[in-house]
């Protein structure tokens, strides 16, 4: 009896595996082949007439002055502060994803009953134009004569002669989360939506105000969407590097990690630079999503006992 | 559910076999870097190709209606691929990304090691005959010795773009260089070119340092603290927008290429404001960089005779002055000098100085090419600028 239930698990597992495998080759060939090829650019050469890059596949030929050098000038040196910078304007980019997108969310998941589906399309809208068309149609907008401007000076208390462009962090974090804010809303409303609504009717029923069931029930459970949003917004903004340029026009105030790995790997002789830039950007977005993981993994075990 | 040991071991063994397929595989993609110079042009009297001719260039870098004129002069299509830097180009020809016949925009400091490398193929005079119409300061330029590989497509010299109706002229014609330093009254409307021996030079120019190819360390270190000054000064940009930034009002004072505001004078100003609100300085002959983009045809182009009847189509004094029409970048043909250019009334007579004489040319600096390691004190000093400081 235990051999057959064991054999028709087998062959289950098996037919399982088979569904998922297009989905590991190609995770293979685009995602394991290309972060190996950037570690070949890393640690290989330049061709010296060309300048173009030479990959060295060979480990054991590797390499590692570009690196040494990279953790030299982020660690004590002026690539320090790009790191800290982008770091900043990530994490200020996630609050106002936070603040923007969570009632969104919530309202959308929860209140909007018959509108939602319009909701949805209108929060998927977005994508349908390019992201550069979107931060060029900003820095329209953001122009000392532009719309904003304009719109602010009939109201009164503000500096109407304002100029957005010149290389302010908060620009740039307001482009940031702009950019990002959909991407942000669209995972955390699926958790907020599937939360079961018994639980907060309970949480009413025992005498909880509406806030308090708030703060208690729903907020708790929609911690793992949260967290899922948040990963899913603050890897793309890491290497984001043209939110910022086209935001500021090129100012060195706003240079993100994103800006220098363009700059070396595509208009410099030094690709391994850029690429030691990519895999050192990796290894801390890695800890990030080790962190997730755990998280994720321990709250499930939590939600199982 | 844990996995055992033996599956461990069992799934590592085929990764590895998968990466060991892998590599072979990748080193392909690689390119040949190893090519060899190509020493003879085409036969004399070939019939052109059917085409398509396949061009490689940087975007609106040529006049779209030219490009229309020659497809039905000659029955065939044009294909552009559009590049964004001049090292993308070498990058993607080099390692087989991009197959093409025309490279329409080279700087003047890869030539070289484009044909050392056998990327590009000697000229057959024969097929160019409005060669003649071309400056004759470029018929033995530095970069290629006879002009045997490559014939010029623009040329342009470096200096300040600025607005005359916010700074006066006179104040930038005393300042030089140090005008864009002393613009402190126009916080965030002042910009330096984004190429790193641009900006870098400028500043070893403005005090009076004229070795443009200098890889002294102490040299590129003072250049970079002089600009690092201009980020809290002036809250200086980076960009290559001057042509429009100027016109339009976002920028008072740029280091811009001549051919800037030429440009923005043509297709940039909003309407209502007169060209003369631009004015542009630059250096005295001697202190002046001036630079020129080539064209070449590729050594393995599937359409050579055809890639030679285009450049020579481009060569052609009318082709180019409509060229011109479009672009603002002068093409380095005599006709279309700026007496030419302003009498068609292309150049308002106060952008006189845009187009640079045959004087300023000859006592030209250059940007030659430079060691490896002297780029990359270049670009790492850049790196550091654009860090912030």
């Amino acid at each position: 009896m235990t051999a057959v239930v064991t054999s028709g698990k087998r062959r289950s597992t098996a037919v399982w595996a088979t569904f998922a495998l297009p989905g590991v080759a190609w995770l293979v060939a685009f995602f394991l082949v290309s972060v190996y090829a950037v570690m070949a650019v890393a640690f290989g050469s330049v061709d010296p007439l060309l300048r173009t890059t030479v990959p060295q596949w060979n480990p054991l030929q590797w390499d590692y002055a570009a690196m040494r050098n990279v953790l030299d000038r982020v660690f004590g040196g002026d690539l320090g502060h790009v790191f800290v910078r982008t770091g900043a304007f990530v994490g200020s980019a996630l609050l106002g994803c936070i603040v923007v997108g969570y009632p969104v969310a919530y309202f959308v998941a929860r209140k909007a009953h018959r509108h939602r589906g319009l909701l949805l399309v209108a929060l998927v809208l977005p994508f349908w134009i390019s992201y550069l068309m979107r931060m060029l149609a900003w820095a329209n907008l953001l122009q000392p004569d532009g719309y904003v401007n304009r719109i602010l000076s009939w109201l009164p208390f503000f500096d109407t002669h304002r100029t957005w462009l010149d290389g302010d962090w908060y620009t740039v974090v307001i482009g940031l989360v702009y950019g990002y804010v959909p991407f942000f809303i669209l995972p955390l409303y699926a958790t907020l939506e599937r939360i079961d609504g018994r639980l907060i009717e309970a949480g009413r029923d025992l005498g909880a105000s509406s806030f308090s069931t708030f703060v208690h029930v729903t907020l708790p459970l929609s911690i793992p969407g949260l967290m899922a949003a948040s990963v899913i917004t603050i890897l793309p903004m890491c290497g984001d590097y043209y939110t910022n340029t086209y935001l500021s026009r090129g100012s060195p105030r706003t240079e993100m990690v994103g800006n220098q790995i363009d700059y070396f790997l595509r208009n410099s002789s030094q690709p391994q630079t850029g690429a030691s830039l990519v895999l050192l950007l990796m290894a801390f977005l890695f800890v990030l999503m080790v962190y997730y993981l755990v998280i994720t993994v321990r709250q499930q075990r939590a939600a199982e006992r | 559910m844990r996995s055992s040991r033996r599956d461990f071991l069992a799934r590592s063994v085929q990764m590895g076999v998968l990466l060991g397929a892998g590599v072979p595989l990748l080193q392909a993609c690689g390119g040949d870097t190893q090519r060899t110079k190509v020493s003879k042009p085409i036969a004399d009297g070939l019939q052109p190709e059917k085409g398509p001719l396949r061009i490689i260039n940087y975007d609106d870098y040529v006049s779209p209606d030219v490009i229309a004129d020659f497809e039905r002069e000659y029955g065939v299509s044009v294909e552009i691929t559009i590049i964004t830097t001049d090292s993308e180009a070498t990058t993607k020809l080099a390692s087989g990304a991009i197959q093409a016949d025309v490279h329409h925009s080279i700087a003047n400091y890869t030539v070289g090691a484009l044909v050392e490398r056998g990327w590009l193929q000697p000229l057959n005079k024969s097929y160019l005959t409005n060669r003649g119409n071309v400056l004759a300061n470029f018929d033995d330029p530095w970069y290629d010795a006879g002009s045997t590989y490559t014939v010029p497509y623009t040329f342009f010299g470096t200096g300040l773009g600025y607005r005359r109706d916010r700074i006066d002229p006179a104040d930038v014609e005393a300042d030089g260089w140090d005008a864009l330093w002393n613009a402190t009254g126009f916080k965030g409307q002042v910009s330096v070119l984004d190429d790193e021996r641009e900006a870098l030079v400028m500043a070893m120019l403005r005090r009076g340092l004229t070795d443009v190819n200098t890889t002294d360390q102490a040299v590129i270190d003072q250049a970079l603290a002089d600009l690092v000054e201009l980020i809290d000064s002036v809250n200086v940009k980076v960009n290559i927008q001057g042509y429009q930034d100027l016109p339009e009002g976002t920028s008072t004072i740029a280091q811009v290429w001549s051919a800037d505001p030429v440009t923005g004078a043509i297709n940039y100003l909003p309407e209502g404001v007169p060209a003369e609100v631009l004015g542009f300085w630059h250096p005295p002959a001697g202190e002046y960089v001036v630079a020129n983009d080539n064209i070449g045809i590729v050594s393995n182009a599937a359409n050579p005779v055809l890639a030679h009847l285009y450049i020579d189509y481009l060569l052609d004094n009318a082709v180019s002055e409509k060229n011109f029409s479009y672009l603002g970048y002068l093409p380095a043909l005599t006709k279309l000098d700026a007496d030419y250019l302003i009498g068609q009334g292309y150049v308002p007579e106060h952008l006189r100085n845009c187009v640079p004489t045959s004087e300023e040319i000859a006592q030209a600096l250059v940007f030659k090419p430079l060691s490896n390691e002297g780029r990359a004190l270049y670009e790492t000093a850049w790196s550091k600028f654009k860090t912030g400081g």
